[in-house]
């Protein structure tokens, strides 16, 4: 193919492979800027991607419309980098992070998502022309988000390289598809800002202290303990072997607690209070005649939850299955509930 | 006291045998020192042979887990006895590891 074009083509090829280590720093430092740039702004995104356009694929270019183009500056996807991102709304986001950063020519770029007509549906995407500051050379920048990225990819692989060219009847197919992908995107998006909002309002919740008003799950637990409602009984714990406490997971007890019938925080605030005092005497037996001087954050709760099963008649049973629940089914779990059954039974807690 | 360690593939056994109190509690911190820079791996802490852990002991296995989240590792420990898991229990480390 390279053979066949005219001799104007052949020059801008000959401009391109001269500027491919011009072209290779920029494409470092577009993915660098880009990857600093979300970093520093808590974005996430499935793909963050760069390439600079082949020389076959330039040349395959070149020879549909090498006349358009009167030097190698003149063709704007010679260096693309893409960003795939999770929701709708970070695609705008991001936008408006690349023109911070890079120069955008307004008069190339497109936005192709509001190319549609109201009653159409298709190829999805942000496409801005960006330059460097002090660079000649634009850059490609895609935006789009992982279905609008899957349906494109799917597209592509038709084979099809534009519209006008698929037949009419998968045309309608994956258009009817990149509408049903849109409203996902739109729920997606949706369920995000309401997931945020309930945490926010959770937060507040907690902050004023109406824990009978928020509900117990993963959320609100986390929300609650954020608080640390837990320190002050594992400081005394602690105390008693002047032991270190090692920072632990509590969100396995989520299942415990609900099991022992907490259904809001205000439920969990009371079992702690209920509790706490004979939770400290548990430890104490426990601990006090051993030379353990080391802890985990767990062992108020996991007291509390052991003295709360013992107060209300779980007996060895209800502690086996606590134990279960926690550290997985063993058989040995039989043989520490006993154990600890007898220490509470020796402090007189049943 | 001894330790030793095995690695098959991206899986890492470190198995601990007899007694890891205060005084074995050294050079097993030195043994396990190949666990700590461990990427991507699964490390198993196997206790089969283990007859009693100490403080120090559980520090050791402490700093395992510490590094093996910085690294992508994942730690398992496997085959307590009654004592060790009842040692896991009331210094509720069991929160802190998947026993197997």
């Amino acid at each position: 193919m390279m053979d066949a074009l005219d001799l104007h083509c052949q020059m801008i090829l000959e401009e391109y492979r001269e500027a491919l280590p011009e072209l290779e720093s920029m494409r470092v430092q577009v993915l660098d800027t880009l990857r600093e740039a979300l970093e520093r702004n808590g974005l996430v995104v499935t793909a963050i991607e760069t390439r600079i356009k082949t020389e076959e694929s330039l040349a395959g270019k070149l020879a549909l419309k090498g006349a358009k183009y009167a030097t190698l500056s003149d063709i704007t996807d010679i260096l693309g980098a893409r960003i795939v991102t999770f929701y709708t709304d970070d695609v705008d986001r991001i936008a408006s992070i690349a023109e911070q950063l890079f120069e955008i020519d307004w008069n190339n770029s497109v936005d192709k998502r509001r190319l549609h007509q109201l009653d159409s549906f298709g190829y999805n995407s942000l496409h801005y022309i960006c330059r460097i500051p002090g660079h000649d050379m634009r850059f490609e920048l895609q935006l789009r988000t992982t279905l609008q990225h899957a349906w494109a990819a799917i597209n592509h692989d038709t084979g099809y390289k534009s519209g006008i060219e698929i037949p009419q009847e998968y045309m309608r197919r994956m258009n009817r598809l990149a509408g049903l992908l849109e409203m996902a995107d739109d729920e997606f998006s949706r369920i995000r800002s309401e997931i945020t909002d309930y945490r926010r309002r959770v937060q507040a919740l907690v902050q004023n202290g109406k824990l009978d008003d928020v509900l117990l799950d993963g959320d609100t637990f986390r929300s609650y303990l954020q608080a640390k409602p837990l320190d002050r009984l594992n400081r005394r714990i602690a105390a008693i072997n002047q032991a270190e406490i090692q920072d632990a997971p509590l969100i396995r007890y989520l299942r415990v607690l609900k099991e022992l019938q907490c259904n809001t925080l205000g439920d969990v605030s009371r079992l702690i209070r209920t509790y706490e005092e004979d939770a400290y005497r548990l430890a104490r037996h426990q601990l006090g005649n051993t030379d353990i001087d080391i802890l985990s954050s767990a062992i108020g709760l996991q007291n509390i939850c052991i003295v709360c099963i013992l107060k209300t008649g779980g007996g060895k049973i209800g502690l086996e299955r606590l134990f279960d629940a926690l550290d997985g089914h063993n058989s040995q779990n039989a043989e520490i509930a006993e154990m600890t059954y007898q220490q509470a039974h020796n402090i007189e807690l049943i | 006291m001894e330790t030793t360690i095995q690695q098959s593939g991206n899986q890492i056994i470190a198995s601990f045998s007899g007694r890891l109190d205060t005084a074995a509690a050294i050079p097993a911190a030195e043994a396990v020192k190949p666990l700590l820079e461990a990427e991507n791996s699964e490390i198993i802490l196997d206790c089969t042979h283990l007859e009693y852990i100490s403080s120090s002991g559980l520090r050791i296995f402490l700093s395992v887990r510490k590094e093996a989240a910085a690294h992508g590792s994942k730690v398992i420990v496997r085959n307590i006895n009654a004592d060790i898991r009842q040692v896991f229990m009331m210094t509720g480390f069991i929160s802190l590891f998947e026993i197997q």
